[in-house]
């Protein structure tokens, strides 16, 4: 792997390789930038540190203090937050659904949220691209938002998406079996296809499912960027002239080092993002860097994931096939015959032995005989994940705690309520899933709350009154500091928001591309739409798989 | 003693040839003999050994074939390892599992009279419903430093994940475990694997003189 010396000012300095950075990374160095990853986490050798259990891969997980709070408090860690190269792609179910056309504009079409500062249009050949680069398996014809469909065939089906299909089949709602996942249904290269052992979340030994440790960072490495790993950056510098120039991190050791740059992304996902501009605050930034706006930290958004579960009389064995099989999004978009704006979908989980013991403690209350009487049935249940729009507010947020981590940086707090829009979609989706499950033959249905994917906190917009970032990832306060990571979401729709990171990373890459030498040296910015550039792509990505257009 | 579960004689351990190395070693530690303990002084410890009997009883299973849970709870508090947050009604978790004991000892002198040690074993439920249903009569001081709700459910997760890493509770539900390289091949109708077992039901039911065999839910639930 290369190697920079840290006096030597590279490029770009990507802080945080995980679903975004590595897609930067990558592009970057392709297209002949200098450019070095700063990952917090581990470089994951997959065979020696992964294992298919449950309670021995935790490591996989930002587990660093948080405080959480406010009257709805989400739970943070496993649920939602990545360490180490690859960061979140390491541990997601690998659903990757695109945003809808509508999501773009919820404010414009419903009267709620806010518009992105880019539409759908926009984003579509990156979609495209990115689904070709991991690539995704799914259906050959996806019914929902804008049609298409996907370069590998759909998987063979598992327990849990099997009720989910009868379920939806009885009652007459669409649905769609065997992705799309980010997961290899035929090998490619030296990626072996899946063996459908259910242990996704806990890091995909086989190699099947995508994360960017195996799909982006290869490729980033073999063109000459340099990642250094267990490096967190404490502190971002500002220089003259409002441009940054340095980032300081703390290396495996504890020791502080500052490595120089000519720009700097960070991709630090919704809440270390905004926690390290708040630490960077400096004269002229004193409410954080690139926080002109004050809004840094606010509009931070989970999807609502209640997970509804259901006891067949018949075996099931949720455990088997990926957690991610089968969706539907018949109830996406907002529907004026329901009393709430925007929607939901529904979407299989199979959770193992641990994550279904705490779900039954929490969904029927079950602890001692009755904890171990309902787990000797765990092969009887199966579960569906709603997975609903919650609407961004400014209440939501993110700031920083008065504790410190062992770097003696202050943690993050949250702060997360739900709101009356919110209350409603859930109980209809809850009570949609219930009427799946029963339809299905449960006999029981019990409901666990909680939520899934954080996004938002450092929203994209079009002005720098409204928001953090442009459309292009640029902050607007300061023009060699992008933010390019989950937090930019203005709005999250109701799809696992995977995929839209990636495809924006890949985007604002092109970006990048085209504005050259500028972004080092100009303060002008420019807003023209960059070509999609293809050779970017890793090899034998583009246009790879089951041809299909 | 017969095992327990509707699996007679199946075994995920018997499978530990195929799995890989990193996976088989992870599992087969659960397997020696814990550890000491080092966060826990004796008298804690045991107090909370007998409050973790009842959140996760094994009366039922040979001696031999208990899992022990204490000794997980607390390399998890003395190494300072945590889930990646902390509710922002709640002191660190440590301190809590402190305080929670000491509640806990409060709530039985409240109902009973007596050290939560010595009660039977329908009043020991008793006390820990009292947090369960978010509603102790007792400890008014403890627990207006630190969410009755909150705690009930760090203690109910931490201790359910330590029974069931274990393969011998795998073995109790019928969970595949550990299946890289090889992996499924049957997927649908929850069809067992040929080194699977099917499945024998048979009635089950908890001891009489416990109170937990019922489950009831928590305060808020909706369904």
């Amino acid at each position: 792997m290369k190697c920079y010396r840290e006096e030597e000012a590279v490029d770009y300095c990507i802080v945080g390789v995980g679903s975004a950075g590595a897609v930067l990374l990558q592009r970057l160095a392709r297209a002949g930038f200098k450019v070095v990853g700063l990952e917090a986490g581990p470089f994951w050798d997959t065979e020696r540190d992964w294992v298919s259990d449950e309670a021995g891969s935790h490591q996989l997980y930002w587990t660093d203090l948080r405080i959480t709070g406010g009257s709805d408090p989400i739970a943070l860690g496993e649920n939602n937050s990545g360490r180490g190269v690859g960061g979140g792609s390491v541990h997601w179910a690998a659903f990757v659904p695109r945003l809808h056309p509508s999501d773009f504009r919820t404010y414009t079409e419903d009267g709620v949220g806010c518009d992105w500062p880019i539409s759908y249009k926009d984003l579509k050949p990156y979609y495209e691209l990115i689904e070709r680069e991991m690539p995704a398996a799914g259906p050959a014809w996806f019914t929902w938002g804008d049609p298409h469909g996907y370069p590998y065939g759909p998987h063979p089906m598992g327990g849990v998406g099997d009720t989910l299909v009868r379920g939806c089949t009885k009652l007459g709602i669409r649905v769609c079996a065997g992705g799309p996942v980010a997961i290899l249904s035929g090998s490619r290269a030296d990626r072996p296809h899946c063996i459908y052992r259910g242990f996704c979340i806990q890091g995909c030994k086989v190699g099947a499912k995508q994360s960017t440790l195996i799909s982006h960072v290869p490729d980033a490495i073999a063109h000459g960027a340099e990642i250094r790993d267990r490096s967190m950056v404490a502190r971002i510098h500002l220089g003259p002239n409002r441009r940054v120039n340095a980032v300081t991190y703390f290396d495996r050791d504890g020791r502080e080092h500052v490595q120089r740059a000519r720009a700097i992304i960070v991709c630090g996902y919704a809440i270390e993002t905004p926690r390290l501009l708040f630490n960077s605050a400096c004269p002229g930034f004193e409410q954080g860097l690139a926080n002109s706006s004050g809004l840094l930290g606010h509009y931070l958004m989970v999807q609502a994931g209640n997970v509804v579960a259901g006891r067949f009389p018949d075996l099931v064995r949720l455990y088997k096939a990926p957690p991610a099989h089968a969706m539907t999004e018949e109830f996406y978009e907002t529907d004026p015959k329901r009393d709430f704006a925007r929607g939901f979908a529904v979407q299989t989980v199979g959770p193992l032995p641990i994550a279904f013991a705490k779900q039954m403690a929490k969904a029927k209350g079950a602890w001692g005989w009755g904890l171990r009487e309902v787990m000797m049935d765990y092969n009887h249940w199966s579960t569906l994940g709603v997975l609903g729009e919650i609407l961004p507010a400014y209440d939501n947020k993110i700031e920083l705690a008065e504790e410190k981590d062992d770097f003696g940086l202050p943690v993050a707090h949250v702060t997360f309520s739900l709101h009356e829009n919110d209350h409603k979609m859930i109980r209809f989706a809850v009570k949609k899933v219930e009427e799946i499950l029963l339809a299905a033959g449960a006999k029981e249905v019990v409901e666990e709350q909680r939520y899934a994917h954080l996004v938002g906190a450092a929203r994209m917009g079009t002005r720098p009154e409204n928001s953090i970032v442009d459309g292009f990832c640029r902050t607007h306060d300061i023009a060699n500091l992008f933010i390019c990571d989950g937090s930019v979401f203005p709005t999250q729709g109701s799809a696992n928001p995977g995929l839209t990171i990636q495809a924006l990373a890949a985007r604002t890459a092109d970006y990048l591309n085209q504005q050259g030498e500028a972004i080092f040296t100009s303060s002008h910015v420019s807003r023209e739409k960059p070509p999609v550039r293809r050779d970017l792509s890793p090899p034998v990505t583009f246009g790879s798989g089951v041809p299909r257009v | 003693m017969k095992q327990i579960g509707y699996y007679p004689g199946y075994s995920t351990l018997a499978q530990k040839d195929f799995w890989d190395d990193a996976t088989r070693a992870v599992v087969l530690k659960r397997l020696e003999p814990p550890a000491p303990l080092r966060f826990f002084g004796p008298g804690e410890a045991e107090r909370l050994e007998a409050v973790v009997n009842q959140i996760l009883p094994q009366d039922d299973r040979p001696a031999e074939r208990r899992i022990a849970i204490v000794p997980e709870l607390d390399k998890r508090l003395y190494e300072h390892r945590g889930p990646g947050y902390r509710y922002a009604d709640m002191p660190p978790d440590g301190e809590a599992y402190r305080m929670g004991l000491r509640a806990i000892e409060e709530i039985a002198q409240h109902l009973f009279g007596a050290e939560f040690l010595y009660l039977r074993n329908r009043e020991r439920d008793q006390v820990l419903f009292t947090l369960h249903d978010g509603e102790p009569p007792a400890a008014k001081a403890i627990f207006a430093r630190m969410s009755v709700k909150h705690f009930w459910l760090m203690l109910v997760n931490d201790v359910a994940e330590v029974y069931y890493a274990h393969p011998w509770a795998w073995d109790e539900i019928g969970f595949g475990g550990p299946a890289y390289p090889r992996g499924y091949m049957r997927l649908e109708r929850g069809e067992p694997e040929p080194w699977e077992k099917p499945e024998q039901r048979y009635e089950w039911a908890a001891p009489e003189d416990s109170l937990s065999g019922e489950c009831r839910p928590l305060p808020g639930s909706h369904l």
